[in-house]
């Protein structure tokens, strides 16, 4: 294989991720609003294309025409640099991701659909994925305004807290599987009775839960908490600034709801059909997928707020330690077995 | 290409750090300060340092520079030019006096070890992994450099504990001085 | 002095989980029961003798408006939405305005200025759709305002029996 077929292999693999991911990200803000609707005896947007398909577009092309506004002493550069570093990490971090086993079209082997295929996989989604946080503090900070201060700094709290919790569970996983690499990951749990949602049930639990938090969705968006603070950190922000921010945070979901799948779910593995092809894998990663993202948009539509301490206290006092002992037993059972 | 890349991302490591020395606004020291050190974890990267890179922008990144900006943000510094008596305190003739032997000091250790070292061993392909694959570094940590390892656990952890004593005095003092 | 006593949670509820799951099944089983959704424009609103809608004036058989511009509905109005200026006429009731707009911008629907007529002349109808390109075209005159009597016989019923029967005990 020459190096130019080499690049453009590469290049179509970059161009389909990354454009579905935006794609999924456009189309979670339809099926939020949809699913909203159901639970609530409502129909949801149908106006737009058939079922309402095209109102991402449409939002978009609202988003591009609505007038931009800074705040009064805001800080113009950090302003706008916030929306970015928001939607940037969830993007980047998606680039790590093994969508599939290695695919082979007529003989030939074009690699595992995915961007890149670090050793150092996870600590590249912890590293960047834990940058998200930025955006958020500096958007808050920037704008000048008491509520996007105090969204912002609610916001990182909670990241922070969330995230040592996020780290400890896909380390029991790393333990598990023994490595760091994603799609080795992967590979050690090829049937349903490997999953690591079988061997480490608790660190699942918490994991899922710590994801809603790092991705300040409900029941714990404290950084957007309409009651109190109006829209959080992007209260000032408006048109397609406020637009990079719901881009960032619908791609942070896919993005983890795609972790999910790769550490507990056995990512591409197709249940009872060990040697499915690649195409039929890729089907069964979206579909554990979209489960998950799923599972994003009925938890917040069922679920109350909770209450910041009591976020803290969840967070702390409960899974931190319970991470703790249950990667301390993982590695414990792993060495001597 | 790496060549080119490794120059941009020196020469933006340098001025960042400057930025950081220089900038007047805490908040713009702060920002400098992350520069560099994405630059610096290109630059590992660039070496073939792959965990290294990641765990800097973990580490550095994605947690310490976060409790710097909290602390600006929670401090509300005052913005550039007004006078803080803290400034003047630390500009004083003998702290500066003070800091430049530090500094130096600190750059003569350092060129001592770059010397010491050597030049690095220049491969045109970097084996797989990179230059520290996990679990020959994690071998090395938990193995051979054990002790020194728990010693810096150690010694972070009597930082923390220290802090907290000392956060704490200072309150009580206050309110004694208050009563 | 009531004490309201918190209630002690059992421990399926203090793990959460289970509660969790409960109101999560809960909103699932909502998604798949009938929708409420009203499609407007293709499913208008349903109108009733009650609807009130905007208020209209009554243009009776012979052509003519009973309003003698008196200025109560005006006085009535609580967003000042009814202007009118009054004029002579030839005709018995002496009375009869030159100008009657209400501003639908500011209407609120309310009914008042029906209670407050004392000549039966306006009267809320059943119309609800309000929608231009300017402001200035939101202001009906009476032009716009006249609509037939049969087209709001519904509503005047309605009134008239709802009044009569307020009527019926002070009358005895």
């Amino acid at each position: 294989m020459s190096t130019w077929e080499g690049f453009l292999i590469a290049l179509v693999k970059t161009v389909v991720i990354f454009g579905t991911v935006v794609q999924v990200a456009a189309l979670m803000t339809l099926a939020e609003r949809k699913f909203s609707a159901w639970m609530q005896y409502r129909i949801g947007p149908n106006r737009v294309g058939p079922f309402g398909l095209l109102q991402p577009l449409a939002d978009g092309v609202k988003f591009i025409f609505k007038e931009e506004l800074t705040p009064d002493g805001a800080n113009k550069w950090l302003f706008r640099a916030a929306p970015i570093l928001a939607a940037l990490p969830a993007m980047m971090t998606i680039a790590v991701i093994p969508f599939t086993p290695d695919i082979v079209i007529g003989g030939r082997n074009f690699g595992s659909l995915a961007v890149a295929d670090l050793d150092v996989g996870i600590l590249y989604i912890l590293a960047l994925g834990g940058l998200a946080i930025y955006g958020v503090i500096l958007g808050g900070w920037a704008s000048n305004s008491k509520y996007s201060l105090m969204g912002s700094l609610r916001a990182s709290a909670q990241m922070i807290s969330y995230e040592l919790t996020l780290i400890l569970t896909i380390l029991a996983v790393v333990v598990m599987s023994g490595s760091l690499n994603l799609r080795e990951i992967v590979e050690s749990q090829p049937t349903v009775g490997h999953w690591h949602i079988w061997t480490q049930p608790l660190a699942f639990v918490m994991f899922v839960v710590a994801t809603f938090a790092e991705t300040n969705r409900h029941p714990f968006d404290f950084s957007e908490c309409e009651p109190e603070l109006v829209g959080g950190f992007h209260t000032e922000y408006s048109a397609m600034k406020w637009a990079m921010f719901y881009i960032g945070e619908y791609s942070a979901m896919t993005m983890m709801a795609c972790l999910t799948v790769v550490l507990f779910l056995g990512g591409w593995s197709v249940p009872f059909w060990e040697s499915a092809p690649w195409f039929v894998c890729l089907a069964a990663f979206l579909a554990k997928t979209s489960v998950f993202l799923f599972l994003f948009l009925w938890v917040r539509w069922s679920l109350p707020r909770f209450r910041f301490d009591q976020l803290m206290r969840l967070g702390w006092k409960v899974f931190l330690p319970l991470a703790l002992i249950n990667l301390l037993v993982t590695g414990a059972l792993v060495s001597l077995f | 290409m790496a060549d080119a890349l490794f120059y941009v991302m020196a020469v933006a490591a340098v001025l960042a750090a400057l930025g950081v020395v220089l900038a007047k606004n805490p908040m713009q020291c702060v920002l400098s300060l992350l520069v560099s050190f994405f630059a610096l974890a290109v630059i590992y990267l660039l070496a073939g340092f792959q965990f290294l890179a990641a765990a800097q922008i973990l580490v550095y990144a994605g947690a310490i520079m976060v409790l710097f900006l909290f602390v600006i943000m929670l401090l509300n510094l005052g913005s550039p030019g007004t006078e803080d008596p803290t400034d003047v305190r630390m500009f004083s003739r003998a702290n500066a006096t003070l800091m430049v032997v530090v500094a130096a000091a600190i750059l003569f250790v350092l060129a001592l070890a770059i010397r010491r070292a050597g030049p690095m061993p220049v491969e045109n392909s970097l084996p797989e992994g990179g230059l520290d694959p996990i679990p020959g570094l994690a071998g090395e940590m938990f193995g051979r450099y054990l002790l020194p390892f728990e010693a810096i656990s150690v010694l972070l952890l009597a930082t923390a504990v220290a802090v907290v004593v000392l956060a704490k005095r200072d309150r009580r003092a206050n309110e004694e001085s208050k009563a | 002095m009531v004490i309201v006593k918190r209630k002690e949670l059992s421990l399926s509820e203090k793990l959460y989980i289970p509660e969790v799951l409960r109101g999560l099944s809960v909103t699932f089983r909502k998604m798949f029961e009938p929708k409420i959704t009203r499609q407007y424009p293709e499913e208008p609103l349903v109108k009733t003798d009650v609807t009130r809608g905007q208020p209209r004036l009554v243009v009776n058989e012979n052509d003519t408006i009973a309003c003698v511009s008196c200025g109560l509905c005006e006085a009535a109005c609580p967003a000042y939405a009814i202007t009118i200026d009054g004029g002579e006429t030839d005709r018995a009731i002496e009375r009869e305005p030159v100008r009657f707009d209400i501003d639908m911008l500011r209407c609120i629907l309310c009914g008042f200025c029906e209670e407050a007529c004392p000549k039966d002349a306006i009267y809320m109808s059943d119309e609800l759709e309000l929608a231009d390109y300017s402001r200035e075209a939101l202001i009906y005159d009476m032009d716009k305002l006249k609509r037939p009597k049969a087209a709001l016989q519904k509503r005047i019923d309605y009134v008239n029996r709802i009044n009569t029967r307020w009527q019926t005990p002070s009358s005895t």
